[in-house]
This record gives C-alpha cells, sequence and structure tokens, in this order.
C-alpha cells in the first residue's frame, strides 16, 4: 500500500506519534542521569602493564581537558586536589589500563594498515562513599594520521562523551569556570 | 692616571659581564616543544627550557612557564622520533604520486621526550610532556634532580626498563 501523505487522518495521526515520542524519549534519558556538580581525576593507574610514562601523563592531561571542554560538571579536579572535598556530590573516575599496544607512526604512514597504537581503559566513576556508578572499557586508537600520544586524545574524547551521557550538571547553581 | 682609572673600572666591569653571562651560559638551555600539560599553553608550544634558581622554566613568545623543582614528583625521559618533514607540508606530501610521500615518512629524527609529574599549590596532580633534541633530557633531568626534583628512575641506564622505555617499535 502506497502511503498518502494527503489523506489528513494518517498525516495527522503520524504526526501525533512523532510529537508524542520524542519529549518522553528526553525526558527518559533526562532523568537516567546521574547528577553532580563536579568530578576528581585521578592519576591513570597501570595495573601491572607496562606504560610509558608519556602516555600516563597524556591521558590524564587528555582526560581532564576533554572533560572541561565537555563541560558537564562544573568543576572538574586534578588527582590530590584539596578543593575536592568541599565539593557536596562529587563524582571520582579513577581509569586503569587493561591493555595498550604501543604501534609505529612510521609504519602508519608507510603501510597505512599496520602499526595502530591501542590503548584500553577500564574507567570507573564512583561516588563519594566509593561506590561505583558507572563502569566501563573505553579504547583509544590511533590508526593513519598522528603520533602515538593521539590515541590518548581519543580515549579521552570518548570518555568525555561517556560522562556526559551518564552525568549532568546540578540545576539552579550559578556556573563557575571548570576546573583549577 | 684618570685614564688608566677608566681603563681599569671598564676592564672589572667587562669582567663582571662575561663571567655572569658564563655562569647563564653553563646552564643547559635547549629547544623544546610543550607536547601538553603547561595551564595556559597550547599544545605543541616551541619554545626553550632551562633549568633556573631551582626551576624548570618554559621560554615561550608568550612568557615564561615556571615549574618549581621541589614540587615535582617524577622526572622521566624516553626517546620518540618524528617526520623530518612534518605538519601540514608532512600530511599534503603523503598525498604525492607513486608512494613518494611514503618514502619520505622513512625520513625521522630522533628526539628526548621529558615527562615531568608535579604538585600545584592545592595539591593537585599536574604532568608535562615536552620533546627536546636528542641527548638534552637527560642533561635537564639531572640538573632537576640536583636542584630537588624527584624520580621514580634514579639513573639512565635503569631508564631502560620496559616502564619507561618508549622506543618506536
Amino acid at each position: 500500500m502506497r502511503l498518502n501523505f494527503r489523506n489528513p487522518v494518517i498525516f495527522s495521526a503520524l504526526l501525533a506519534i512523532c510529537f508524542a515520542g520524542s519529549p518522553s524519549g528526553a525526558q527518559e534519558n533526562q532523568s537516567a542521569k546521574t547528577q553532580a556538580s563536579a568530578i576528581q581525576v585521578m592519576m591513570i593507574g597501570a595495573d601491572g602493564i607496562p606504560v610509558p610514562a608519556e602516555f600516563q601523563v597524556s591521558l590524564y592531561e587528555n582526560l581532564i581537558d576533554q572533560l572541561q571542554k565537555k563541560g558537564v560538571f562544573q568543576h572538574v579536579y586534578r588527582d590530590g586536589d584539596r578543593n575536592a572535598l568541599a565539593a557536596p556530590d562529587l563524582i571520582a573516575l579513577q581509569c586503569t589500563v587493561q591493555n595498550f599496544q604501543k604501534g609505529s607512526e612510521k609504519v602508519r604512514q608507510v603501510t597505512t594498515v599496520a602499526g595502530a597504537t591501542s590503548v584500553t581503559l577500564r574507567c570507573q566513576f564512583s561516588d563519594k562513599g566509593g561506590n561505583s556508578l558507572v563502569e566501563r572499557n573505553i579504547t583509544g586508537n590511533v590508526r593513519f594520521f598522528g603520533g602515538n600520544l593521539k590515541a590518548t586524545y581519543d580515549f579521552a574524547k570518548k570518555a568525555a562523551n561517556v560522562a556526559g551521557e551518564n552525568f549532568s550538571a546540578v540545576p539552579g547553581r550559578n556556573s563557575h569556570p571548570t576546573g583549577p | 692616571m684618570i685614564a688608566s682609572v677608566k681603563a681599569v673600572l671598564i676592564a672589572v666591569t667587562l669582567f663582571f659581564c662575561f663571567a655572569a653571562t658564563y655562569g647563564q651560559q653553563a646552564r643547559t638551555v635547549t629547544e623544546a616543544v610543550q607536547l601538553i600539560g603547561l595551564p595556559g599553553l597550547k599544545e605543541n608550544s616551541k619554545g626553550r627550557l632551562t633549568v633556573i634558581n631551582g626551576t624548570l622554566r618554559f621560554i615561550h613568545p608568550q612568557g615564561n612557564a615556571d615549574v618549581t623543582a621541589s614540587s615535582i614528583q617524577d622526572v622521566v625521559t624516553g626517546t620518540d622520533s618524528q617526520r623530518v618533514i612534518g605538519g601540514t607540508l608532512g600530511t599534503l606530501t603523503l598525498l604525492a604520486p607513486f608512494g613518494s610521500g611514503r618514502v619520505l615518512s622513512l625520513f625521522r629524527t630522533k628526539l628526548d621526550t621529558l615527562t615531568i609529574r608535579y604538585r600545584d599549590a592545592d595539591g593537585g596532580l599536574h604532568g608535562v610532556i615536552f620533546t627536546v633534541p636528542l641527548g638534552k633530557a637527560e642533561l635537564i633531568k639531572q640538573e632537576l634532580i640536583a636542584q630537588g626534583a624527584h624520580t621514580s628512575i634514579p639513573t639512565q641506564a635503569d631508564s631502560k626498563t620496559p616502564a619507561a622505555d618508549s622506543k618506536e617499535k
């Protein structure tokens, strides 16, 4: 049967379904998010996996940078920052390297298909009491363009997206510039 | 008589100027690129790196960025490499015909990386990564340690352990 949009009954029914569906979906999405105004990013753990120091630092700094850019939280605190203790609804983010494969920029540029760098981290978002709220494995890759450290940027962007999907800032508070 | 006094004064002044200049140059000052980490600085900022008066100083066109040596919890050196022709031009050469761009990718310069972790006044942990010319990172590391910085890898020989080895495969 051909769908005829000139039939007003069918057309209005379709419109009604569309308009009725979208707000309720959005509300569900919103209510599923945990409200938190601040996050503290802990230093990246290696868990016995040999990860070069520059990768650990790059993962940590990119993660803070991306969380600040994403703007999900009003404050993004660093590991050890004493100001974080005052935040009432603080989320702690601890990421631990699960798998690390260091590729080669030279091999990537020469062969196109080989030499990818990949890093997988277990990211745990927990509340002040230490209860785990969200746990996710996130992988950062660099397959062609860029240096090996670009995999850490890829990871950080994905981790910030995960934070955006699961958390939102507490409404009604003044928004301060993020982070130290 | 007055002329000789003037000459002596000028000689003494020049001596102190040269001594001061020589004292400054004795410290390692090297070209560096800050990959990430210094607050307020863009990634891949170019400048010069030195250790002066107990401080690691990154001198860049917008000013200086200082990190106190005593606040540094870890200094680690490593090695890396980069294309001789880099940047946008380097990316464009990849499109060159007959795979000539790929051949250019084989020409690379070796670099040292210098990774530091330090705490700010609030106790917040920061990490900074620099690339410096080959052989310079270890000199800066030694100077930082001499001025109060800490390291998890005390000697150059130990830095070849897998955890710190960052050589390209």
